[in-house]
């Protein structure tokens, strides 16, 4: 099926431009989100701080316009935003079917979508996410990050249970 | 040191289900601890061949045996490493032989009999999802 892309006008930095939200999508696939400090966006399963995704989209550099700018942005295209680490008041959810409002879900069920990566948890949280464990450790270590834990969520009912090795 | 079961995604049914996992620091990688499984069903500690990898654990003419595991036979390579769990208030640091195995499908590393079990007494609450570990002298 045909994903619905939505586009707006948008000045940033004073500069005009028209975003697609299926190109956010396209341009952030092959992107390594950078930690979250604060706020964030949810686009696929990972979260990206706003202001890296307008800057990786619009090339206008990150100093030049805020991140309630870039939240606002990203919401308007239809991502869900978050915050952290205030828990009880942290998802703005913009009116996107692409993603719930994943903080207000428990942990185990905002795995889901995880199933079959590995994931970094801390504070309760998925800190990142990828498809082998040695990016996963190599992104911590990039990023000066340090996780409660990790592992691969499962994917399979073979995955998930105790194999009792003999 | 009493831990709370870790709610984990069921593949199978879409439910939650509550599992004695635990956090453990290997061979000091502190910013990575691996979640593991308690499995009283294994005999030994087992890992995936990556977490020697990502700890720069050396397997050069390390023991080697095969197992089968889930019904898939691996190769098990073994070296000895420090272990820890910490909660935040208490340090479990203990030295165990480790064997790491490939291919190696769970999700989750094993702390089976040696190497865990015969290192603390063990409680499981399996009702009230807990888990205590006390250590033995």
């Amino acid at each position: 099926m045909a994903e619905i892309s939505t586009a707006r006008e948008v000045k940033i930095a004073g500069h005009p431009f028209v975003l697609r939200s299926s190109d956010v999508v396209r341009a952030m696939r092959r992107v390594d989100p950078e930690p979250i400090t604060s706020h964030y966006v949810v686009v696929g399963t990972r979260r990206f701080p706003p202001k890296q995704i307008i800057s990786a989209l619009t090339g206008v550099d990150r100093a030049d316009f805020t991140t309630h700018h870039a939240r606002r942005t990203l919401i308007r295209l239809g991502f869900s935003a978050g915050r952290r680490p205030a828990r009880t008041t942290s998802i703005a959810s913009g009116p996107s079917r692409r993603q719930p409002a994943m903080d207000s879900l428990p942990l185990a069920d905002r795995l889901r979508p995880f199933a079959g990566s590995w994931v970094a948890i801390r504070d309760d949280d998925v800190l990142h996410s990828t498809e082998s464990p040695q990016e996963l450790v190599a992104w911590l270590n990039r990023h000066g990050q340090k996780a409660d834990s990790m592992f691969r969520v499962p994917g399979d009912e073979l995955s998930a249970t105790g194999l009792a090795p003999l | 040191m009493r831990l709370p079961f870790r709610d984990i995604p069921d593949p199978r049914t879409g439910s939650v289900r509550p599992r004695p996992i635990v956090d453990v620091v290997v061979d000091g990688l502190d910013i990575a601890p691996q979640a593991c499984l308690l499995d009283s069903g294994a005999t030994a500690v087992r890992f995936g061949g990556h977490v020697a990898d990502i700890c720069g654990i050396d397997l050069q003419d390390a023991p080697q045996a095969r197992l089968a595991v889930g019904g898939a036979v691996v190769t098990a390579l073994m070296a000895e490493v420090t272990l820890e769990i910490d909660d935040g208030s208490q340090q479990l640091t203990w030295s165990a032989s480790v064997w790491f195995c490939e291919p190696w499908t769970p999700s989750f590393g094993l702390l089976g009999l040696t190497g865990f079990f015969d290192q603390f007494t063990v409680t499981i609450a399996a009702y009230e999802e807990w888990l205590e570990l006390t250590p033995l002298n």
